[in-house]
């Protein structure tokens, strides 16, 4: 990174010659000298680049998801029979718990943040975000959290308050392990990655975009995530405050959810559901982000209706504040509100809806390509219907009291966040992956892994539909013969066959995992524009140089590059190719920047976020370790507040005898 | 460029659009049979059907929602059959590029106005039901109800019009007049818990330090299963209720008996020898009215010394339930247990008056349970581990009872009717 000298126009550029020179980068006040590697794990350790970023927040989302799998999977081997054996109430308690919290913040949310990371600013032509070392910083901080969380399963056992963990249950007498103090903690740490997270791309997306790319121009990801940032943005602090109060209840005796001394438990839920259903869009609208790119690409026609489904993601953002209590429904409430958020949460289904009929008519007229990233995008649309309507079926605030707290609200957020959420992250997997690793991931394998999912997916939830209305409750660690009734609906059946598609599940997952190793061992490249794709992430090159792009693109259409590519035919209107994909990069190629600034790679992000788990442990067991974690991070705050953003000239590699360095220079 | 679309179409494409399409018929046939299900009625299946109402709250609900999850169904079939269509008619055949078109505004408005005209009607509908279930001027008794882990206890306030003259505290079977609105009010003593009785009504949270109402009416007599539904720890999976509504004229006989005064086992039998062992044990924390010591003074439990959340269920009466700890155990074996269940509406209220004799006594559970109760039913009971609950524990502790001791407490609790 740092400086990168291109070749004026014109020129040719000559090979590299061998041994840079050694370098001695300057001293910068925190007394460490700036990192320099360019390769090895130091490299990925104290970079700044926002793709090796997101490419480390999608390995720790994707080891999370293994995790949360897993835990799953127990939790279906337990019900799978009346009074399971597999688990106690204990453990099973403590697996739904992290299941939940591993799924939602440290899957789902770090996985769209390393698409953000990594495809935002390829997607607006920026060169990297905007506070590249506080986007470092977030993801250190999203790891330590994710750590300190999983570190309870070995210190005493995890949560077991469920993620929702509501107050008084979580308090000290009702939770005496030390279980929900690491997941207070570490979860306020990982929420510091999107707090940082959002206002670092809220300012790229509305600062760095390439010249040209008005808003109405930009890709539907990047606003989808733009709308994500702003909903993190005011959700996040509100879920900290809420998690503060947990943790001086449970560590320094307050009494904040203490009902003796007067307080009232719907606090904490008003509190988490603030958070919690903005936090519903936070996980959704980065899927239909995804897809909104996918669908017109293997349509090869525009998205339909791109300013309403701008808007309407936005509106979903909007009214998405306005919904929370209807997780409250059976909560004693009051009529009034009842009834208010009752209309609100059916006027949300409306701007949801718009998406489903705008990706159909996308899809509509279209020249359809069935690539494994375009089955899991339709996948999304015909899962997240039957999730969505599951969900107007619990609007209606009387018949949501039968539902709630029973297998078919599971069936429905499943619905809605598998097929919704992962689906859409599948298929970006499968549509970005020659972009992040230059190779493709094996179509062949892609199918499999496709069916068995959508297979495995409604064996596994489409019979929590019943169990549900049969009147089977969430988290019970057994269910009894003696409720589970005969004939075609008895729950023994349905519970069953619920588990052996959680099997299938896994196997289809499994095929992934696989998919990537049969990848990475394959020598064979991805082509340039693999996908005949529309958007600025496909005008470079794969993957993509650290400074992304040679030249800063102009931008004219929405789907600059496919219109760069083909022309109207004015008779037929049909499109025809005037230019290949690597004519387009040709050409970019020929204007490249002449002399481009790169951010320099550093140690703070890192030692600031390794201060964390200290404090937090400090918390639990002793305050000294709590200081020591504070004075940590009081270092790396001053080594970072008095170093450059860029390393200063003399660090970099003397300009090579031609007077041009190519490629990176130092860290 | 059709030579290079064509190309990129997998050799598995066409394939696949087989098998979305069945896969989708699989999901109609799903959807359909769902509204079949729901328009037949169906016959009974879990006892906690939601879609079965047995009172008219429930009703209410049922009703609201039938026609919701019916428009539900056809949109969501619409919808699939559009994506089938658009995969069939659309996939790519070598067909050119087509027009670039960015959309129908005129079209794209009607398709949001139109959903949203749907819900606006849904939303009057659910907006005069949700009043309606609130109502609570037209009670005409209440119960008390209070939820702690993980068990439920049912207080009758003296209402003299019921013959109710003096408080009646009962746990693990919700009895009641059918017919008749009840109206529960909700607390909890420690967390958060939820009373259920699907086929009476919807759910409502019993929260610690607020007292929430819950609107009940069983058309007929019977036996209603419940659960608690909010997340309650260790054993929130054992917090089980039943609510069992009775004829007035049978309620009325329930509430004598329930008022009815303690009578001491006779003297030299097994069961005054268990009353002995119960005054020694139990009564700590569980009362039995008017049960008194050798010394002739009325015997008071104290659970607040010992139980964290400060009750412990009282068992006067207990051989007329038909549960025990919580609901999760039978105090009937499996037959006489269906034999009341299964009662017809006519029969039923003399069966569940009968109460629990020897015959019928669900002894190996009873017996299980006394032996050491944590170890069938997952509590906060061991000693070593209370140091957050000042040594006070949640739920019933191993009291190390001999076998003999056991036989006399059974002997003497089947005569608590």
């Amino acid at each position: 990174m740092a400086i990168i000298e291109r070749p004026a126009p014109g020129t040719t550029v000559p090979a590299l010659t061998p041994a840079a020179p050694a370098i001695t980068p300057s001293r910068t006040y925190g007394a460490l000298r700036r990192p320099v590697a360019t390769t090895g794990w130091k490299s990925w350790l104290f970079t700044v680049d926002h793709k090796k970023l997101g490419l480390m927040y999608g390995a720790t989302a994707l080891f999370f998801f293994i995790v949360g799998g897993l835990e799953a999977v127990l939790i279906r081997l337990q019900l799978a029979a009346p009074d399971g054996k597999v688990l106690n109430a204990d453990l099973y308690n403590q697996m739904f718990t992290m299941h939940a919290t591993t799924m939602v913040f440290l899957f789902v949310m770090p996985m769209a943040a390393g698409f953000a990371n990594y495809f935002v600013p390829l997607q607006i032509g920026a060169r990297d975000v905007a506070f590249p070392r506080i986007n470092a910083f977030g993801f250190w901080c999203l790891l330590a959290g994710g750590i300190v969380v999983n570190l309870a399963w070995f210190l005493g056992g995890a949560a077991d308050g469920g993620w929702f963990m509501y107050a008084p249950n979580s308090g000290p007498v009702f939770s005496p392990s030390k279980g929900v103090d690491f997941w207070t903690l570490g979860l306020q740490i990982a929420g510091i990655a999107s707090l940082t997270g959002a206002i670092n791309l809220i300012v790229t997306v509305l600062n760095m975009r390439a010249p040209g790319m008005t808003l109405m121009k930009m890709p539907v990801f990047t606003w989808m995530i733009t709308v994500v940032q702003f909903l993190l943005l005011f959700a996040v602090p509100v879920i900290t405050v809420a998690l503060f109060l947990l943790t001086f209840q449970r560590s320094f005796g307050a009494q904040f959810f203490d009902v003796a001394a007067g307080a009232d438990p719907l606090l904490w839920q008003h509190l988490f559901w603030i958070f919690g259903h903005p936090e519903v869009y936070i996980l959704i609208l980065p899927s239909f982000g995804i897809i909104s790119e996918v669908l017109p690409v293997f349509s090869r026609k525009p998205l339909f209706g791109y300013p309403f489904v701008v808007f309407s993601g936005a509106a979903i953002g909007f009214v998405g504040w306005g919904v929370w209590a209807h997780h409250m429904f059976a909560s004693g409430l009051g009529p009034v509100s009842v009834a208010v958020f009752s209309l609100a949460t059916m006027a949300i289904a409306v701007p949801t809806g718009v998406k489903i009929i705008n990706w159909t008519l996308t899809m509509w007229g279209g020249k359809l390509v069935f690539t494994t990233a375009m089955k899991f995008a339709i996948g999304l649309v015909v899962l997240f219907t039957i999730g969505g309507l599951s969900g107007v079926t619990h609007s209606v605030a009387p018949s949501d009291t039968q539902q709630t707290d029973t297998y078919y609200i599971v069936a429905h957020f499943h619905y809605v966040l598998f097929g919704g959420a992962i689906f859409g992250i599948f298929s970006g997997f499968y549509y970005w992956w020659p972009k992040m690793f230059g190779k493709m991931l094996n179509e062949r394998l892609g199918s499999w892994n496709f069916w068995l999912m959508v297979i495995g997916m409604n064996m596994t939830f489409g019979p929590m539909h019943i169990l549900g209305l049969q009147g089977q409750p969430r988290r019970m660690y057994v269910w009894t013969e003696a409720r589970a009734g005969e004939g075609f609906f008895n729950l023994g059946f349905w519970n069953l066959i619920a588990s052996i598609g959680s099997l299938i599940l896994t196997v289809g997952i499994g095929l992934f995992l696989i998919n990537i190793v049969v990848t990475a061992r394959s020598k064979v490249r991805a082509p340039l524009d693999p996908w005949n794709a529309r958007s600025l992430e496909w005008m470079t090159s794969n993957p993509p140089k650290e400074h992304n792009f040679d030249s800063i693109p102009h931008v004219h259409h929405l789907d600059e590059f496919f219109h760069r590519k083909y022309e109207e035919d004015p008779t037929t209107h049909t499109m025809r190719e005037v230019a290949s994909a690597e004519d387009v990069l040709a050409e970019l190629e020929r204007n490249a920047d002449k002399h481009i600034h790169m951010p320099s790679p550093s140690y703070w992000p890192l030692v600031l976020a390794c201060g964390m788990p200290f404090v937090a442990l400090g918390i639990i067991y002793s305050i000294p370790v709590a200081i020591a974690g504070g004075l940590i991070m009081l270092y790396a705050l001053y080594g970072w507040a008095l170093e450059p953003a860029t390393a200063p000239e003399s660090d970099f590699d003397a300009p090579s005898s031609n007077g041009h360095a190519v490629g990176a220079s130092h860290g | 460029m059709n030579h290079r679309d064509s190309n990129e179409t997998p050799a598995g494409g066409r394939l696949s659009v087989a098998r979305v399409k069945a896969h989708r018929f699989g999901q109609r046939a799903l959807v359909a049979t769902g509204a079949i299900a729901l328009l037949g009625s169906c016959a009974t299946n879990a006892p906690q059907d939601t879609w079965q109402p047995k009172g008219p709250n429930a009703k209410m609900i049922d009703d609201l929602q039938q026609p919701v999850f019916a428009v539900a169904g056809i949109i969501g079939i619409i919808v699939s059959v559009a994506i089938a269509y658009v995969i069939w008619r659309y996939k790519d055949r070598g067909q050119p590029i087509p027009e670039q078109t960015h959309g129908k505004p005129a079209l794209e408005i009607t398709l949001t106005v139109i959903p949203a005209l749907i819900l606006a009607v849904v939303g009057v509908f659910t907006f005069r039901v949700i009043f309606d279930l609130a109502r609570t001027d037209d009670t005409q008794l209440v119960i008390n109800v209070t939820g702690q882990q993980w068990w439920w206890e049912y207080d009758y306030p003296v209402q003299n019009e019921w013959g109710i003259t003096q408080p009646i505290i009962s746990s693990g079977q919700l009895v009641m007049p059918a017919g008749t609105k009840v109206l529960l009010r909700e607390t909890s003593r420690d967390v958060i818990h939820s009373y259920w009785i699907p086929a009476l009504n919807g759910k409502r949270d019993a929260v610690p330090g607020r007292i929430h109402t819950l609107r009940l009416e069983a058309d007929e007599p019977g036996i209603y299963a419940g659960q608690c539904t909010e997340f309650c720890g260790l054993s929130h999976a054992n917090m089980r209720m039943e609510a069992v509504a009775l004829s007035k004229e049978d309620f009325a006989s329930w509430i004598a008996n329930q008022q009815a005064a303690y009578q001491t086992p006779a003297e030299g039998t097994l069961a005054k020898e268990g009353e002995a062992v119960f005054l020694n044990q139990c009564v700590r924390c569980h009362q039995v009215d008017g049960l008194k010591r050798p010394d002739g003074t009325l015997a008071i439990a104290a659970p607040d010394e010992n139980v964290w959340s400060g009750a412990a269920p009282n068992l006067t009466k207990l051989m007329t339930r038909n549960t025990f700890a919580g609901a999760m155990f039978d105090l009937l074996r499996d037959a006489c247990r269906d034999d009341v269940w299964k009662a017809d509406s006519a029969e039923f209220g003399a069966k569940y008056l009968a109460g629990v004799d020897e015959a019928c006594l669900n002894v190996n559970d009873l017996r299980a349970w006394l032996r050491n109760a944590p170890e069938v039913k997952p509590m906060y009971a061991n000693p070593a581990l209370l140091t957050e609950t000042n040594g006070k524990y949640r739920g019933m502790p191993n009291l190390g009872l001999s076998e003999s001791d056991i036989d006399k407490l059974v002997a003497y609790l089947l005569t608590l009717k």
